[in-house]
């Protein structure tokens, strides 16, 4: 069993004299100890690939093939390789800071305590507002997809119901997470299991299909139609789809013998959902070409599998993308009342903000806090500013991370002892870190503006409300 | 005086769960394991619990602990937050090795418990914490068996006397033991029917199997039924510990 010590002694006290929780004793397979409490590690490897796979996996599929292929054509493909590139030079350093200090806070905790609290705060505050855009990103996919069934219900309607059924399914998911107290793990497993089934299914039938074997005839294409900058930019879009994994690194500190679940729950989640993408969007270009993909926008999955096996096969993609959608923004919301929580932990946020609810036992005010803001996000109806926004903040915290682990391992404090430890340092983290901040310059310049809006807020809430706060292990 | 058996008592700290009455006597020779938990929704982070909870439950906890130090027992406490119930309790009797799970109901002063007797399986344990529980006290203990079809007088004799024998050993006083044997009967239903007249049940813990998947183990069905309190005696544990 493993006997870490998370030896970092946090200090000081913010603008409400509140100070940051003390760490723990003792992390174990387990548990965490404290002095005389311990905490209960629930996930097990299962929980851990499902939160991962199951967050990732509604956008890339569902939402993005008609937006990646309308930018770059049939290289698309590679847009979506290259994301999973990246998140894979991430995910890998993440391994090794989360087998370190397998602590709730995920990205959040490994840079303020690796690298000191103005970089936590930023990351955290950031981290939080990330998630929301993404929550709001995958609730107006879910409003595409829901839309799409009226549609297939020859049902008409007088005006598009996208934002709408975005907002409602906002609402009920906030409200079902403050009151619902029946294990959703469980479902959320199913769910993932489902999903993987029924594209599995669908994409084996593609393929053979694209390659001839029943009797299909495939459109040759110009791989680099549209040139390569494209596929850059497109790279920089669908990023979105590989956040998932972090959220794994958020409920650190409930994973079961996390020095063995997290490595192979985040490196296995970006290895499989990147094969599903690539195949995805193959298989989508080669039903249509690139140019009638991208015609049809957010749903051409469904569109696809109309192609491919007529209504059934249409039916069942569109059950599977809301599925996919609705789990992803419930996990997304999730992870944004975690981050709330280490922030308010760490005395960067009112203690107030993490209050359990006394009837549900749920983090009302943190769900809350998530919740509300996602609505106005979704209200936007902005797929792509809401989807870079999101990946821009998310590849901020990636860079960091990566930054965090050479600092980490350059100094060797003695409490930094991860038992997983990343192969090929330092070239690895180092390559993690210039292609987070790399794919950031390829983005839209309104997204880069928001993005760089948000941290300067969340560095100046820091300055105001816990300047004095020191989170920074002893390096 | 024959060694403590450590006997898990949990408690739900935070729902009102408290320790009822008598139990603190009943188990008063025990080693007493007491863990008190909390099982919060998975939308929750166990810190954050925690962080608003631990005062209280710690508080709580301190009560019961000297609840059962009052009447002689040795007590040991652990208070966990946890997602999982389950996992906890079966983690907590693992590394206290406890011979035997308290289902935690009011009593009254105890006079007279019934064990049920199974099969040969787990006798040496079920011996030890009955002795170790009930030996210094004026309890009487009747061993009750249900007979299968296929099981003959003479081997429920050997499997009651063995036990006796073993009691004895322990140093329960051979006037305090009675047996019991009953045939042709569903052994669940004739065993709550049997503690109706009696102020605890021993009994041992149930190898999981399909129907226990889909009933429930019959200890927590007895416990469900019979409104005293119920001591499941755990088995052996594994020699190395099958992980996930």
């Amino acid at each position: 069993m493993a006997d870490e010590r998370a030896d970092v002694e946090p200090a000081g006290r913010n603008v409400a004299g509140e100070a940051p929780a003390t760490e723990p004793k003792a992390v174990t397979d387990d548990t965490t100890v404290h002095d005389d409490v311990e905490l209960e590690r629930t996930i097990g490897l299962v929980g851990g690939l499902a939160i991962g796979i199951g967050t990732m996996i509604g956008a890339g599929i569902f939402v993005f093939p008609g937006l990646a292929a309308a930018n770059a054509g049939l290289a698309a493909t590679l847009s979506f390789a290259i994301g999973g590139v990246i998140a894979l030079l991430v995910a890998l350093p993440t391994s090794e800071l989360a087998t370190a200090m397998p602590r709730s806070g995920g990205g959040y905790y490994f840079i303020s305590r690796g690298m000191g609290t103005a970089y936590g705060a930023i990351v955290g505050l950031g981290l939080w507002l990330g998630l929301m855009f993404a929550s709001a990103f995958y609730l107006v996919g879910l409003g595409h997809y829901a839309s799409a069934v009226f549609a297939e219900l020859g049902v008409a309607l007088p005006v598009s119901p996208v934002i709408g059924i975005g907002l409602l399914f906002g609402a009920g998911l906030t409200a079902l997470s403050i009151g619902g107290t029946e294990n959703t793990a469980s479902l959320q497993n199913a769910v993932v299991g489902i999903l993987l089934v029924v594209l599995t299914a669908f994409l084996s039938y593609g393929v053979l299909d694209a390659v001839g074997v029943f009797g299909g005839e495939s459109v040759p294409e110009t791989f680099f139609a549209r040139g390569y900058f494209p596929v850059l930019t497109t790279a920089a879009l669908v990023f979105t789809s590989y956040l998932g994994f972090a959220q794994v690194a958020t409920v650190a500190g409930e994973i079961k013998r996390p020095g063995r679940n997290l490595p192979l729950a985040m490196v296995g989640s970006v290895v499989v959902v990147t094969v599903f993408y690539v195949v995805t969007i193959f298989v989508a270009t080669s039903a249509f070409g690139a140019e009638r993909l991208g015609q049809f926008g957010e749903t051409a999955m469904v569109e696809v599998a109309r192609e491919f096996l007529g209504v059934p096969g249409a039916i069942a993609i569109l059950g599977a993308g809301l599925l996919a959608t609705f789990s992803s923004a419930n996990a997304s919301i999730l992870s944004a009342s975690r981050a709330v929580y280490a922030l308010s932990r760490d005395a960067l946020l009112p203690r107030k903000a993490s209050e359990v609810n006394l009837r549900y036992g749920t983090p009302h005010v943190a769900l809350l806090s998530a919740g509300g803001p996602i609505l106005v996000l979704v209200a936007t109806g902005q797929v792509e500013l809401l989807a870079e926004v999101a990946s821009f903040l998310h590849l901020i915290m990636y860079g960091l991370m990566c930054v965090a682990l050479i600092v980490l391992r350059r100094r060797d404090p003695p409490w930094y002892a991860p038992s997983y430890r990343v192969p090929g340092y330092p070239v690895v983290p180092a390559a993690g870190a210039l292609a987070s901040f790399g794919l950031i310059a390829f983005m839209q310049p309104a997204s880069i503006g928001v993005g760089i809006v948000v941290m300067a807020g969340s560095y100046l809430w820091y300055r105001y409300y816990a300047g004095d706060v020191d989170l920074k292990g002893d390096i | 005086m024959t060694d403590r058996p450590s006997v898990l008592v949990p408690i739900r700290v935070l729902e009102g769960e408290s320790v009822p009455e008598g139990v603190p006597e009943l188990l008063a020779d025990a080693h007493v394991v007491l863990l008190g938990y909390h099982v919060i929704p998975e939308q929750t982070a166990t810190g954050q619990a925690q962080m608003q909870f631990e005062e209280r439950a710690n508080e709580r906890l301190d009560d019961y602990a000297s609840m059962f130090e009052e009447v002689g027992a040795t007590v040991e406490r652990r208070l966990v937050f946890t997602h999982d119930g389950q996992k906890t309790i079966d983690r907590t009797i693992a590394e206290h090795d406890c011979m035997a799970v308290l289902v935690p109901n009011a009593t009254r002063s105890v006079e007279d418990v019934l064990v049920a007797v199974r099969g040969t399986v787990g006798i040496d344990r079920l011996a030890r914490v009955v002795a170790g529980v009930f030996a210094e006290t004026d309890v009487s203990v009747t061993l009750y068996h249900v007979a299968e079809t296929d099981e003959s007088d003479g081997d429920v004799e050997t499997l009651l006397e063995g036990l006796d024998e073993r009691l004895e050993e322990l140093g329960v006083e051979p006037s305090a033991i009675e047996t019991r044997v009953e045939r042709d009967r569903d052994a669940l239903d004739a065993i709550v029917e049997a503690a109706d007249e009696f102020d605890a049940v021993v009994m041992g813990e149930t190898d999981p199997s399909l129907t226990t998947f889909v009933f429930g183990m019959p200890a927590d069905q007895v416990a469900d039924r019979f409104l005293g309190p119920v001591l499941v005696v755990q088995r052996e544990p594994a020699s190395s510990a099958t992980e996930e």
